[in-house]
Protein backbone atom coordinates (compact mmCIF):
# COMPACT_ATOMS: atom_id res chain seq x y z
CA UNK A 1 0.00 0.00 0.00
CA UNK A 2 1.41 3.47 -0.75
CA UNK A 3 1.99 5.83 1.79
CA UNK A 4 -0.91 8.74 1.23
CA UNK A 5 0.59 11.15 3.64
CA UNK A 6 3.13 12.69 1.63
CA UNK A 7 1.08 12.36 -1.64
CA UNK A 8 0.10 16.21 -3.98
CA UNK A 9 -2.72 15.98 -5.81
CA UNK A 10 -1.53 14.80 -8.38
CA UNK A 11 -0.09 11.82 -6.74
CA UNK A 12 -3.31 10.48 -4.81
CA UNK A 13 -5.32 11.40 -7.69
CA UNK A 14 -3.26 9.11 -9.85
CA UNK A 15 -3.57 6.56 -7.59
CA UNK A 16 -6.89 6.78 -6.66
CA UNK A 17 -7.91 6.79 -10.59
CA UNK A 18 -5.67 3.75 -11.12
CA UNK A 19 -7.35 1.58 -8.54
CA UNK A 20 -11.03 2.85 -9.44
CA UNK A 21 -9.81 1.99 -13.27
CA UNK A 22 -9.06 -1.58 -11.96
CA UNK A 23 -12.25 -2.18 -10.53
CA UNK A 24 -13.59 -1.01 -13.90
CA UNK A 25 -15.07 2.67 -12.40
CA UNK A 26 -14.00 4.94 -14.74
CA UNK A 27 -13.40 8.95 -13.15
CA UNK A 28 -11.56 12.18 -14.67
CA UNK A 29 -10.27 14.66 -12.31
CA UNK A 30 -11.89 18.16 -12.76
CA UNK A 31 -12.68 21.15 -10.45
CA UNK A 32 -10.17 23.24 -8.34
CA UNK A 33 -7.94 19.97 -7.77
CA UNK A 34 -6.93 20.57 -11.79
CA UNK A 35 -6.37 24.44 -11.18
CA UNK A 36 -3.68 23.35 -8.51
CA UNK A 37 -1.56 21.06 -10.21
CA UNK A 38 -1.78 23.01 -13.82
CA UNK A 39 -0.84 25.88 -11.73
CA UNK A 40 1.68 24.40 -9.74
CA UNK A 41 0.08 24.54 -6.47
CA UNK A 42 -0.66 28.91 -7.05
CA UNK A 43 -3.96 27.81 -6.23
CA UNK A 44 -4.32 25.06 -3.72
CA UNK A 45 -7.66 22.91 -3.35
CA UNK A 46 -7.78 19.66 -1.00
CA UNK A 47 -10.83 18.57 -2.69
CA UNK A 48 -9.91 16.08 -5.19
CA UNK A 49 -13.49 16.02 -7.92
CA UNK A 50 -13.53 12.55 -9.35
CA UNK A 51 -16.14 12.66 -12.22
CA UNK A 52 -18.13 9.49 -11.81
CA UNK A 53 -18.24 9.35 -16.05
CA UNK A 54 -20.20 5.77 -15.99
CA UNK A 55 -22.91 7.10 -13.42
CA UNK A 56 -21.46 3.79 -11.31
CA UNK A 57 -23.78 3.79 -8.14
CA UNK A 58 -22.84 4.92 -4.88
CA UNK A 59 -22.33 1.81 -3.81
CA UNK A 60 -19.81 0.13 -6.03
CA UNK A 61 -18.34 3.44 -5.35
CA UNK A 62 -18.28 2.90 -1.74
CA UNK A 63 -17.03 -0.42 -1.63
CA UNK A 64 -13.45 0.78 -4.38
CA UNK A 65 -12.83 3.13 -1.75
CA UNK A 66 -13.33 1.28 1.28
CA UNK A 67 -10.59 -1.31 0.03
CA UNK A 68 -8.29 1.66 -0.04
CA UNK A 69 -8.71 2.99 3.47
CA UNK A 70 -11.02 5.94 2.20
CA UNK A 71 -14.43 6.05 4.58
CA UNK A 72 -17.61 8.05 3.09
CA UNK A 73 -18.65 11.21 5.26
CA UNK A 74 -21.15 12.86 3.38
CA UNK A 75 -20.65 14.00 0.25
CA UNK A 76 -17.03 13.41 0.46
CA UNK A 77 -14.45 10.57 1.17
CA UNK A 78 -12.02 10.84 3.48
CA UNK A 79 -8.60 9.00 4.28
CA UNK A 80 -7.25 9.13 8.32
CA UNK A 81 -3.28 9.35 6.33
CA UNK A 82 -4.27 12.43 4.18
CA UNK A 83 -5.95 16.44 4.51
CA UNK A 84 -7.39 15.62 1.18
CA UNK A 85 -10.95 14.89 -0.04
CA UNK A 86 -12.25 12.94 -2.14
CA UNK A 87 -15.74 14.01 -4.32
CA UNK A 88 -17.84 12.15 -6.68
CA UNK A 89 -19.93 14.53 -8.53
CA UNK A 90 -22.75 13.08 -10.75
CA UNK A 91 -21.62 12.97 -14.50
CA UNK A 92 -21.79 13.70 -17.24
CA UNK A 93 -18.30 15.17 -17.72
CA UNK A 94 -19.15 18.79 -19.04
CA UNK A 95 -18.11 22.49 -18.97
CA UNK A 96 -21.72 24.38 -19.02
CA UNK A 97 -23.61 22.56 -21.72
CA UNK A 98 -21.08 20.94 -23.69
CA UNK A 99 -19.53 17.39 -23.06
CA UNK A 100 -15.63 17.14 -22.49
CA UNK A 101 -14.19 15.42 -25.79
CA UNK A 102 -10.36 15.56 -24.67
CA UNK A 103 -8.78 13.46 -21.79
CA UNK A 104 -5.49 14.38 -20.80
CA UNK A 105 -3.76 11.14 -19.68
CA UNK A 106 -0.54 12.00 -17.49
CA UNK A 107 1.70 8.78 -15.90
CA UNK A 108 3.00 9.37 -12.00
CA UNK A 109 4.43 7.00 -10.27
CA UNK A 110 1.24 6.56 -8.23
CA UNK A 111 -0.75 5.39 -11.27
CA UNK A 112 -2.19 7.00 -14.83
CA UNK A 113 -4.38 10.28 -14.03
CA UNK A 114 -6.49 11.12 -16.41
CA UNK A 115 -7.89 14.97 -15.97
CA UNK A 116 -9.74 17.76 -18.12
CA UNK A 117 -7.31 19.99 -20.01
CA UNK A 118 -5.97 23.22 -19.47
CA UNK A 119 -8.58 24.77 -21.76
CA UNK A 120 -11.71 23.19 -20.40
CA UNK A 121 -9.83 23.42 -17.19
CA UNK A 122 -10.25 27.22 -17.93
CA UNK A 123 -13.62 26.95 -19.57
CA UNK A 124 -14.74 25.01 -16.13
CA UNK A 125 -13.86 28.19 -14.19
CA UNK A 126 -14.89 30.98 -16.41
CA UNK A 127 -18.58 28.66 -15.99
CA UNK A 128 -18.21 29.48 -12.42
CA UNK A 129 -17.69 33.30 -13.14
CA UNK A 130 -19.88 33.61 -15.44
CA UNK A 131 -22.87 32.19 -13.85
CA UNK A 132 -22.21 33.07 -10.23
CA UNK A 133 -19.92 35.96 -10.74
CA UNK A 134 -17.39 34.32 -8.38
CA UNK A 135 -14.01 36.21 -9.44
CA UNK A 136 -12.11 33.78 -7.35
CA UNK A 137 -12.79 31.59 -10.14
CA UNK A 138 -11.98 33.92 -12.49
CA UNK A 139 -8.35 34.45 -11.08
CA UNK A 140 -8.11 30.45 -11.10
CA UNK A 141 -8.59 30.82 -14.80
CA UNK A 142 -5.85 33.40 -15.31
CA UNK A 143 -3.38 30.80 -12.79
CA UNK A 144 -4.05 28.10 -15.06
CA UNK A 145 -3.59 30.46 -18.59
CA UNK A 146 -0.19 31.76 -17.08
CA UNK A 147 1.35 28.19 -16.79
CA UNK A 148 -0.33 26.04 -19.35
CA UNK A 149 -1.09 26.68 -23.44
CA UNK A 150 -4.87 27.09 -23.70
CA UNK A 151 -6.86 27.33 -27.10
CA UNK A 152 -8.32 31.14 -26.29
CA UNK A 153 -10.09 31.07 -30.02
CA UNK A 154 -11.77 26.98 -28.63
CA UNK A 155 -12.31 29.21 -25.28
CA UNK A 156 -13.87 32.10 -27.26
CA UNK A 157 -16.26 29.88 -29.33
CA UNK A 158 -17.70 28.04 -26.07
CA UNK A 159 -18.63 31.55 -24.38
CA UNK A 160 -20.47 32.52 -27.03
CA UNK A 161 -22.20 28.85 -27.11
CA UNK A 162 -22.90 29.66 -23.53
CA UNK A 163 -24.37 33.28 -24.52
CA UNK A 164 -21.47 34.46 -22.60
CA UNK A 165 -19.49 36.17 -25.28
CA UNK A 166 -19.48 39.62 -23.99
CA UNK A 167 -18.78 38.60 -20.72
CA UNK A 168 -15.19 36.50 -22.40
CA UNK A 169 -15.08 39.58 -24.62
CA UNK A 170 -13.98 42.04 -21.68
CA UNK A 171 -12.13 39.82 -19.77
CA UNK A 172 -10.25 38.34 -22.95
CA UNK A 173 -7.18 40.89 -22.12
CA UNK A 174 -6.73 38.62 -18.96
CA UNK A 175 -5.06 35.88 -21.33
CA UNK A 176 -3.50 37.18 -23.60
CA UNK A 177 0.57 36.54 -23.07
CA UNK A 178 2.33 39.54 -23.50
CA UNK A 179 5.97 38.68 -25.87
CA UNK B 1 -47.57 15.39 -16.25
CA UNK B 2 -44.20 14.17 -16.29
CA UNK B 3 -44.24 11.90 -13.24
CA UNK B 4 -43.71 9.18 -15.84
CA UNK B 5 -40.51 10.83 -16.62
CA UNK B 6 -39.19 11.68 -13.35
CA UNK B 7 -40.48 8.67 -11.39
CA UNK B 8 -42.12 10.93 -8.82
CA UNK B 9 -44.75 13.82 -8.47
CA UNK B 10 -42.69 15.73 -6.30
CA UNK B 11 -39.66 15.42 -8.77
CA UNK B 12 -41.72 17.31 -10.85
CA UNK B 13 -43.38 19.73 -8.56
CA UNK B 14 -40.29 20.93 -7.37
CA UNK B 15 -38.54 21.62 -11.14
CA UNK B 16 -41.87 23.55 -11.71
CA UNK B 17 -41.74 25.76 -9.11
CA UNK B 18 -38.11 26.30 -9.47
CA UNK B 19 -38.87 27.27 -13.38
CA UNK B 20 -41.26 29.27 -12.19
CA UNK B 21 -39.95 31.27 -9.27
CA UNK B 22 -36.47 30.89 -9.94
CA UNK B 23 -35.85 30.13 -6.71
CA UNK B 24 -36.95 28.60 -3.50
CA UNK B 25 -37.02 26.32 -0.68
CA UNK B 26 -38.40 22.96 0.32
CA UNK B 27 -41.28 24.61 2.75
CA UNK B 28 -42.20 26.99 0.32
CA UNK B 29 -42.42 24.54 -2.34
CA UNK B 30 -44.30 22.26 0.05
CA UNK B 31 -46.44 25.12 1.04
CA UNK B 32 -47.35 25.67 -2.22
CA UNK B 33 -48.21 21.97 -3.14
CA UNK B 34 -49.03 20.60 -0.45
CA UNK B 35 -47.26 16.93 0.70
CA UNK B 36 -44.52 16.14 3.11
CA UNK B 37 -41.71 18.62 3.68
CA UNK B 38 -39.31 15.70 3.78
CA UNK B 39 -39.72 14.51 0.60
CA UNK B 40 -39.97 17.58 -1.36
CA UNK B 41 -36.39 18.21 0.92
CA UNK B 42 -34.82 14.75 0.15
CA UNK B 43 -35.97 14.97 -3.65
CA UNK B 44 -34.09 18.92 -3.70
CA UNK B 45 -31.37 17.07 -2.37
CA UNK B 46 -30.96 14.23 -4.50
CA UNK B 47 -31.43 16.74 -7.71
CA UNK B 48 -28.49 18.76 -6.57
CA UNK B 49 -26.27 15.41 -6.23
CA UNK B 50 -27.09 15.10 -9.62
CA UNK B 51 -26.28 18.71 -10.76
CA UNK B 52 -29.22 19.37 -11.44
CA UNK B 53 -30.12 22.01 -8.73
CA UNK B 54 -27.60 24.22 -6.67
CA UNK B 55 -27.78 25.76 -3.37
CA UNK B 56 -26.76 28.69 -1.64
CA UNK B 57 -27.62 29.77 2.21
CA UNK B 58 -29.67 32.51 3.33
CA UNK B 59 -29.42 32.30 6.97
CA UNK B 60 -30.73 29.16 7.78
CA UNK B 61 -32.38 28.38 5.02
CA UNK B 62 -31.29 26.78 1.63
CA UNK B 63 -32.43 28.33 -1.08
CA UNK B 64 -32.36 26.21 -4.01
CA UNK B 65 -32.41 27.39 -8.13
CA UNK B 66 -31.46 25.22 -11.44
CA UNK B 67 -27.33 24.59 -11.92
CA UNK B 68 -26.52 26.99 -14.81
CA UNK B 69 -23.79 24.71 -15.27
CA UNK B 70 -26.17 22.03 -15.35
CA UNK B 71 -25.61 20.64 -19.14
CA UNK B 72 -29.50 19.39 -19.98
CA UNK B 73 -31.00 22.63 -18.42
CA UNK B 74 -31.39 24.54 -22.01
CA UNK B 75 -33.84 20.90 -23.04
CA UNK B 76 -35.20 20.29 -19.26
CA UNK B 77 -36.14 24.02 -19.22
CA UNK B 78 -37.95 23.53 -23.33
CA UNK B 79 -39.42 20.09 -21.38
CA UNK B 80 -40.75 22.05 -17.95
CA UNK B 81 -42.49 25.05 -20.04
CA UNK B 82 -44.09 22.61 -22.33
CA UNK B 83 -45.36 20.62 -19.14
CA UNK B 84 -46.65 24.10 -18.14
CA UNK B 85 -48.81 25.31 -21.00
CA UNK B 86 -50.97 21.47 -19.72
CA UNK B 87 -51.24 22.72 -16.53
CA UNK B 88 -54.78 24.42 -15.69
CA UNK B 89 -54.84 28.12 -15.77
CA UNK B 90 -55.55 28.67 -11.98
CA UNK B 91 -52.58 26.70 -11.10
CA UNK B 92 -50.09 28.32 -13.50
CA UNK B 93 -51.01 31.68 -12.45
CA UNK B 94 -50.55 30.78 -8.71
CA UNK B 95 -47.56 29.66 -9.78
CA UNK B 96 -46.04 32.79 -11.78
CA UNK B 97 -48.03 35.52 -10.44
CA UNK B 98 -46.47 35.76 -6.91
CA UNK B 99 -44.84 39.11 -5.75
CA UNK B 100 -41.40 39.60 -6.79
CA UNK B 101 -40.60 43.32 -5.77
CA UNK B 102 -39.23 44.60 -2.56
CA UNK B 103 -42.28 45.33 0.66
CA UNK B 104 -40.58 47.83 3.10
CA UNK B 105 -40.56 47.24 5.85
CA UNK B 106 -42.94 48.30 8.27
CA UNK B 107 -45.58 49.40 5.48
CA UNK B 108 -49.31 48.46 6.71
CA UNK B 109 -50.27 46.74 3.58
Amino acid sequence: MIPLKELTAADLAAFIESHLTSKGIEVVLSGGACVSIYSSNKYVSMDLDLINVLFVKSGRLRDAMSEIGFVEEGRYFKHKDTDYFVEFPAGPLSVGSEPVKKIIELERETGTLRMISPTDCVKDRLACYYYWDDLQCLEQAVLVADSEEIDLKEIERWSKGESRLKEFNNIKWRFIKEE
Amino acid sequence: MLEPLLGSKNAERVLLFLLARKEGYSREIMRFFGGDPDSIHKQLVKFEAGGVLASRKAGRTHLYSFNPRYPFLKELKALLEKALTFYPQDEKERLLMNRRRPRRSGKPL
